[in-house]
């Protein structure tokens, strides 16, 4: 194995008919076993990057190149994707598309094949790679009985049949809910550290990455602006769009050095002698709280009474909920996959009959769905919404850009607005609406909730990010199987929890209920002060 | 869960879904060629019968009920029409009028060929929803890639993106619902066939990525026969035999026109019987041992 996995010298490229590069004077090497994170807001370059690894650039996109970039001593110039293939496995967003096949084993075994690879080294490969990565139990399965999060195994599992040195992912974890992001990280930390794969993985969720990786190249508009140890980079980053909520709270109450993880935060705080409470088994998170008080106030922006809604010849999604939304109310649907959440927003809004039950709302419902694309039917932006639409999306002077080439966060901007209308709205759902978001558009989305409650409209969010859910949300409601198993402030529900927890109340061991960096920054502040 | 209409593999525990794919199809194909050369309603419903038996057998027959609900109105349409079109036969049964210089008659003789079509064309696509059911695709496609690689593997594609893409316009056509004015269905189509092209583009550069462009010819495996692989090639032999051997003889002969003619003897119960005995003939052992294994 050379040295140096990849090297790249004043790598410069750009999309073909695009006049801005995509990538600027990039230049880095990868050892064998590094595991690397890519970080950089949207539109930085992270992808682009990732795609001339694996050869995709210029090869399959076309484009222009300048400098050089050399992947298992192979010059991407010279090599296409299909020989790189051999050195680099890659993963990309979206597992709908990068599984190919109708059975698990027959996915497995395609790169083998390809190669030409003889059935018994097949067959060995599957069995090998399937075990390693704790897939062997789907092998038989057809892939579209697959999770998403299954799904993605597989991608890796493929990706990784032939042994590649190299494995590039291109934000894995983007479609998944948080567990299924979390399981896969740490199989990802396995291979580097077990097999010695490298790894070279872009993903906006840096506080789920860094923890595993020994390295970070920080993008911005194309280059390469920062490239250091987690430690250094989060120096760099302090208080920007990059940074992690930890850091955040370490930086903000003043603390130093930034940690990369829940544990060394805890470790550090007790370390400067402010000790978070340890947990100690009778912090059991609260349950649901009545909310009778709400009833005797204006009338509900929206109802749900005994909501029951059985899928034919499927599973019950909800089993008669009640759930009451004042006007001007932020509230956070949150629960595990499955538990109901979407099911309830489409009731409210009207896409499925209840079975049993019934929903009022007071006036219209707007519901976004989880892929803003889906909404995005016409060729320019001007046609999906008129100027002040576009305006309130931040899109003005770009009517005639077409949706499609919008930035994801973009896409989501100019499709709330489209599902807005004219019109004031009752009630606002939002079903997933961070997903693959960086910290920038997610903030700008907070703020658009913060004014759509200011203007009277009750605004509901289905998610898993508790981070985002801390906030913007005033109340939080917690569902599983399909009914309210927790109901209360942020404070309550959130600094208690384990698995719907922030990172801040995880370190501070829900002192003070403070859930957000701000939040937790006062209390160390006033720790330290007295 | 929404289930879709077209019969689906899933792995099960039958011989049909064990053996490897190429008896299981030989076995389908076998029934099929006796759908092609048989218009004999005994043979037919034989043929029927054997695909419901099997399917039953294997655990699919959901699947295979699922086929014939499809099949239903084309059967329906095929019988329908026949008598519509011909104007042939002896028994005049409803004298149309004259249309474009055609005369619209229907006769006994063209209604009882059109029923006979219907019923060879829902026995046809019972015996493809049979295939559907237990011949694992990936597998039937590996057995063409050998004689032509890409072809396969862009057919395998197509099988396993449709689902994906009936989800996207799904989606999309909800979405088109929750805005305040809902755009017409042309742009939700033309939007819906942007997606499938950049959902094409995406799989096309997974498939870049692993390797595609310097694929070559994949070595074929040489798998012992198992007692499934030989016991199903054996009833698609006997069936297939069977049914060539029963049209050379002239056994379920049918005369359309002018009269309708139809043999039935204990030739025809006699082939209709080993048809129906040769596709049950997999199951035979595998019933038997199940009983000892749940004794």
């Amino acid at each position: 194995m050379p040295e140096v996995l990849a090297r790249a010298q004043r790598l410069s490229y750009a999309y073909p008919d695009r006049p801005r590069p995509a990538l600027r004077d990039v230049s880095f090497e990868l050892c064998p076993g590094s595991f690397t994170v890519l970080a950089g807001i949207s539109g930085s370059g992270k992808s682009t990057l990732l795609r001339a690894l694996c050869g995709l650039v210029p090869h399959f996109h076309g484009g222009e190149v300048a400098g050089e970039l050399e992947v298992g001593a192979m010059s991407v110039r010279d090599h296409g994707p299909g020989e790189l293939a051999a050195v680099c496995g890659t993963v990309f967003q979206d597992p709908e598309t990068q599984v190919v096949m109708g059975g698990v084993r027959a996915e497995l075994a395609l790169a083998l094949e390809h190669r030409g690879a003889g059935p018994a080294a097949v067959a060995r490969a599957v069995e090998e790679v399937a075990l390693s990565l704790g897939v062997a139990h789907l092998l038989d399965r057809r892939t579209d009985t697959l999770s998403g999060g299954e799904l993605q195994r597989v991608a890796v599992a493929a990706a990784l049949v032939h042994r590649p040195a190299l494995l590039l992912l291109d934000e894995p974890t983007s479609q998944l809910d948080p567990v299924a992001g979390d399981e896969l990280m740490w199989l990802l930390r396995r291979l580097n550290e077990e097999w010695g794969t490298a790894v070279v993985i872009a993903d906006h969720r840096l506080e789920r990455c860094l923890p595993a990786a020994d390295r970070v190249l920080a993008m911005e508009d194309g280059a390469v602006v920062c490239d250091s140890d987690p430690v250094s980079f989060l120096e760099w980053a302090q208080d920007g769009p990059l940074s992690t909520p930890v850091a955040r709270l370490f930086s903000l109450a003043g603390l130093g050095p930034l940690p990369t993880t829940v544990k060394d935060a805890r470790e550090r705080l007790r370390g400067a002698g402010l000790a978070p409470p340890a947990p100690d088994g009778a912090g059991v998170p609260a349950g649901r709280r009545e909310r009778r008080g709400r009833r005797s106030g204006p009338p509900p922006a929206a109802e749900a009474h005994g909501l029951w809604f059985e899928i034919e010849g499927g599973p019950t999604a909800l089993r008669g909920l009640d759930l009451r939304i004042a006007p001007g109310e932020k509230v956070a649907l949150m629960g595990r996959n499955g538990a109901g959440k979407s099911t309830l927003l489409r009731q409210f809004k009207g896409l499925a009959e209840p079975t049993r039950g019934r929903v009022e709302t007071d006036g219209e419902v707007a519901l976004l769905l989880q892929n803003p694309g889906d909404y995005l039917v016409h060729d320019h932006a001007c046609e999906e919404a008129g100027a002040g639409a576009l305006a309130a999306a931040g899109l003005e002077g770009r009517g005639e850009a077409n949706p499609r080439d919008l930035s994801g966060g973009e896409r989501q901007r100019l499709a709330l607005e489209v599902v807005l209308g004219a019109g004031p709205c009752a009630l606002v759902c939002l079903d997933e609406p961070t997903r693959g978001m960086d910290s920038a558009s997610t903030i700008a989305l907070v703020n658009r909730i913060d004014g759509l409650a200011a203007e009277g409209a009750a605004v509901i969010v289905a998610t898993h990010d508790t981070e985002f859910a801390a906030a913007f949300a005033g109340r939080i409601v917690l569902m599983g199987e399909g009914v309210v198993i927790a109901d209360g402030s942020p404070a309550e529900v959130l600094a208690g929890g384990w698995h719907f927890s922030t990172d801040v109340a995880r370190v501070l061991g829900g002192a003070a209920g403070a859930l957000t960096p701000e939040a937790g920054a006062a209390v160390l502040t006033k720790e330290l002060v007295t | 869960m929404r289930r879709g209409f077209v019969p689906v593999y899933r792995v099960r525990d039958s011989p049909l879904h064990t053996a490897r794919a190429g008896a299981t199809a030989a076995l389908c194909a076998a029934l099929a060629l006796t759908c092609a050369v048989h218009a004999h309603p005994l043979i037919l419903l034989g043929v029927v019968l054997a695909v419901v038996g099997a399917g039953c057998a294997a655990g699919v027959g959901a699947e295979v009920a699922r086929a014939a609900r499809l099949s239903l109105p084309l059967a329906l349409l095929v019988a329908l029409i026949n008598p519509l079109l011909y104007a042939e036969g002896e028994t005049l049964l409803v004298r149309g009028g004259t249309f474009l210089g055609r005369r619209f008659d229907v006769t006994l003789e063209a209604l009882a060929a059109g029923g006979l079509a219907g019923l060879r064309v829902g026995a046809f696509l019972m015996v493809f929803g049979l295939f559907s059911a237990c011949v694992d695709p990936d597998e039937m496609l590996r057995v063409f890639r050998r004689f032509s690689y890409r072809s396969a593997l862009t057919a395998s594609l197509a099988t396993r993106l449709v689902p994906v893409l009936a989800r996207d316009a799904l989606r999309m056509s909800d979405a088109a619902r929750c805005r305040p004015e809902p755009p017409g269905r042309l742009a939700v189509a033309r939007a819906t066939l942007s997606g499938a092209l950049d959902r094409a583009v995406d799989v096309a550069a997974a498939l870049e990525v692993r390797g595609y462009s310097a694929a070559g010819r994949p070595r074929s495996a040489h798998a012992p026969w198992s007692r499934h692989d030989l016991s199903v090639a054996a009833s698609a032999v006997l069936i297939a035999t069977v049914a060539v051997a029963g049209r050379v003889a002239a056994v379920g002969d049918v005369v359309e026109y002018p009269a309708f003619e139809m043999a039935l003897g204990p030739a025809e119960v006699a082939l209709t019987v080993v048809l129906v005995l040769g596709a049950a003939l997999p199951f035979a052992g595998h019933a038997a041992r199940l009983g000892v294994a749940r004794a």
